[in-house]
């Protein structure tokens, strides 16, 4: 009797062992390491020096920051407020009744998004050279005074990489809004109709709540995304572009964690941006909260 | 627990793997390992290594050379020196990648300290001094330079000539820009005589190197708000925005850049040596088209020339010194190696006792008939020496966007006056300073207390 409720009591620590120990390992322990790294200054793996909050102090004062925070912050903004909004018109559009080719036109606004970001830089940055890019020669062609020469990839850098960004990701999210759409209960549109409610007001009291729920998780996902930006201005922009125009956070962590060589700054970085990104989860959890 | 076919073959799959890979033979590679990172090196290196290997009864001490991009290359030798994963015996870096390696303290820097080997067998009498500069870091020389890297400019001579203009009247440049100016209209449209922008670090860097000017002093402390530094910007805004506009973006490695040269719209370059033999292999319709001039000087009697890139070869810590020494030295001051990479890629030697091989006399019909190698060797002794600090590429962006500020306020004030440029440009480089000083201070392991 002792020996079996003995192990019953053990049991489930036992059974709880095995996630625990890779829990432990594979998350707890380089989440502490990190956090001790982020107070530390290195040259490498092996040569480190304690300094406090150092880092954090020195990154609020590095412009290069700001920058970095600023242009994410411009850029995640951009993706919430022009790429959903342009993916919910598409998919609204895709999922009219009785439109002819949904599938094909499905497919075209999607395909964007098979394709490699490092491909979409490239591509882009060919597009918007200043003396020979698409851009350029079919606006030459259009508008008769239009420059010889005319340098996007210098002028205009957060919004080339906001065009080239709503190319690849406006079809993908279009996606989960033709989903949700598709979901929308056809019975309460037929009764909003009936009740005398427009084309707005059904969009606005009938299919905005009833998609909301992928709303909110689609704009997560955009704002993760956004925040993890580096692929797409690194590879454009061979770099952050003049006057770090083009810097993202995760470009600045990897600019000095790997280009530097501190991989303590890198981690007070990498902490700055975890925080960032709970709180604004937290922050869309409380607003959507009451669904 | 029963599992499906599917699963099965997954299983076995995963098992057939992982014992093909635990067994699969890796190829035991004896003796001294060389990494380069270009091709045109290693095929130039290849038969002088392999009479290197036929004279060395002793297979260890053979040499085999690797070629690495230049980023893997970066990547695997701060893997190796920072965490000790498996090292060359010798390799070649650029100078781009040099402040990486001087970023921390001087007990971190993976290369052997050449410096008392080479005063006691008199290399730094050999070779030229200035080629020593990139590879110097707080005293100590890490590396045996492989160029000197010289840089001339280079017209379009069919065009200037055409136009019956006298490039020997050059001598500064205001002259330049005075006697160069009536070709800026073409018959088919507008041309530019410079290929400067204030987006190419690389111009700036030669301007301001060649007005002696600079990033750092000796000491590798900041010295970007100089009154040089700050004449070299101002003039260099004069010369991309405003009424006296004469320079345009053609980038390098470019197919757009490569086509407004091909098609006489940029007409003059700023050309290192290495660059030539560039062009002749990118660009062979230029051929017979272009000659090469010394830089007009930033004041009368000023130095005609500048210098841009460069490489050295580098001993790890790790590597048998006496065996790896005496292959680097085999390598470098080997007068076949030099001769060949004159042939090859138009780079000459920083062994000064190699200067007077004819074969820089040859005319090179590239440039026209011009003996192009005997032009930049003129030049070889006069470059400016080079610093190395880690923080150069900070500088370097700071200095770019200081410049990128200074044209905006040009445009934006309508200020074209070098002289107020000038004012202005002090304003910009203080504040890129402030921001370098900020950097340096900020690292632990660049103190006194941490040398």
């Amino acid at each position: 009797m002792n020996r079996s409720l003995g192990s019953a009591r053990w049991m489930p620590y036992l059974l709880l062992a095995p996630f625990l120990l890779v829990f432990t390992v594979f998350l707890v322990y380089p989440l502490y390491r990190s956090a001790v790294l982020a107070c530390s200054q290195t040259f490498g793996p092996t040569r480190h020096v304690w300094v406090g909050f150092d880092n954090f102090l020195n990154m609020a004062r590095d412009p290069d920051f700001w920058t970095a925070l600023k242009n994410t912050a411009i850029f995640t903004a951009a993706s919430v407020l022009i790429q959903l909004p342009l993916a919910l018109g598409l998919a609204l559009i895709l999922n009219r009744p009785g439109l002819r080719g949904r599938a094909i036109f499905r497919l075209i606004f999607f395909m964007p998004s098979l394709v490699g970001l490092v491909f979409v830089a490239m591509m882009f940055g060919l597009m918007l050279d200043e003396h020979d890019g698409l851009v350029n020669v079919l606006l030459r062609a259009v508008i008769p005074h239009f420059p010889g020469e005319f340098p996007w990839l210098e002028h205009y850098v957060m919004a080339s990489l906001i065009l080239a960004s709503l190319w690849i990701y406006a079809g993908f999210n279009m996606v989960y809004f033709l989903a949700a759409l598709q979901s929308v209960n056809q019975d309460s549109l037929d009764a909003a109709a009936i009740d005398g409610a427009n084309v707005w007001q059904r969009f606005i009291y009938v299919i905005m709540p009833e998609i909301r729920p992928v709303l909110g998780f689609v704009v997560l996902l955009s704002v993760i995304g956004s925040l993890q930006l580096f692929e797409l201005p690194f590879v454009m922009l061979s770099g952050a572009g003049p006057e770090n125009s083009g810097l993202t956070m995760v470009m600045y962590l990897y600019e000095k964690g790997f280009q530097h060589n501190d991989l303590g700054f890198a981690s007070a970085i990498g902490w700055t941006l975890t925080i960032l990104l709970v709180g604004i989860a937290l922050a869309q959890r409380r607003l959507t909260r009451h669904e | 627990m029963q599992l499906s076919s599917g699963s099965w073959t997954i299983v076995a799959l995963m098992v057939i793997s992982s014992l093909v890979l635990f067994f699969w033979p890796i190829p035991h590679r004896s003796g001294e390992s060389f990494w380069t990172f270009t091709l045109d090196h290693d095929l130039i290196y290849e038969p002088v290594i392999g009479k290197w290997n036929a004279g060395e009864p002793d297979a260890g001490q053979h040499v085999t050379a690797y070629v690495i991009d230049k980023q893997p290359l970066l990547q695997r030798l701060q893997s190796g020196f920072l965490s000790g994963t498996p090292l060359p015996n010798m390799a070649e870096v650029e100078i781009s990648m040099a402040p990486t390696f001087f970023s921390g303290p001087l007990s971190a820097v993976g290369w052997t300290d050449l410096t008392g080997v080479i005063h006691r067998e008199g290399l730094d009498q050999r070779i030229d001094p200035a080629s020593f500069s990139p590879w110097t870091n707080r005293g100590h020389i890490f590396g045996l330079p492989h160029d000197v890297h010289p840089v001339l400019l280079a017209y379009r001579s069919d065009i200037v000539e055409a136009a019956g203009i006298d490039v020997s009247t050059i001598q500064t440049w205001t002259d330049f820009v005075r006697v160069m100016k009536p070709l800026m209209h073409g018959p088919d449209g507008p041309r530019y005589l410079l290929n400067v922008w204030e987006t190419n670090q690389q111009d700036m860097e030669i301007l301001m190197l060649q007005a002696g000017g600079g990033f750092f002093d000796a000491d590798l402390k900041p010295v970007l708000n100089s009154d040089i530094n700050a004449q070299v910007l101002a003039r260099i805004a004069t010369w991309i925005a405003g009424p006296g506009c004469i320079c345009t973006n053609a980038p390098d490695f470019d197919a757009s850049g490569n086509n407004m040269f091909q098609s006489g719209q940029v007409l003059c370059y700023l050309m290192p040596d290495w660059m030539s033999g560039v062009w002749m292999k990118d660009l062979p319709g230029l051929s017979g088209k272009l000659k090469l001039m010394p830089l007009p000087a930033w004041a009368p009697g000023g130095l005609r020339t500048s210098v841009m890139g460069g490489t050295m070869l580098g001993i790890s810590k790790s590597a048998n010194f006496a065996q790896s020494w005496a292959f680097a030295k085999y390598l470098y001051l080997n007068h076949d190696v030099a001769r060949e990479l004159y042939r090859r890629t138009g780079i000459i030697t920083p062994v000064r006792d190699f200067w007077s091989d004819p074969i820089y006399d040859q005319p090179n019909p590239y440039f026209s008939g011009q003996p192009s190698g005997r032009l930049y060797i003129q030049m070889a002794d006069k470059v400016p020496a080079r610093t190395s600090s880690p923080f150069k590429p900070d500088a370097v962006v700071a200095v770019t966007d200081a410049l990128i500020r200074l044209k905006r306020y040009a445009q934006d004030t309508g200020t074209y006056d070098e002289t107020l440029l000038t004012l202005q440009a002090h304003r910009e480089l203080a504040r890129a300073q402030t921001e370098i000083e900020r950097r340096m201070a900020a690292n632990a392991f660049l103190t006194a207390a941490n040398p």
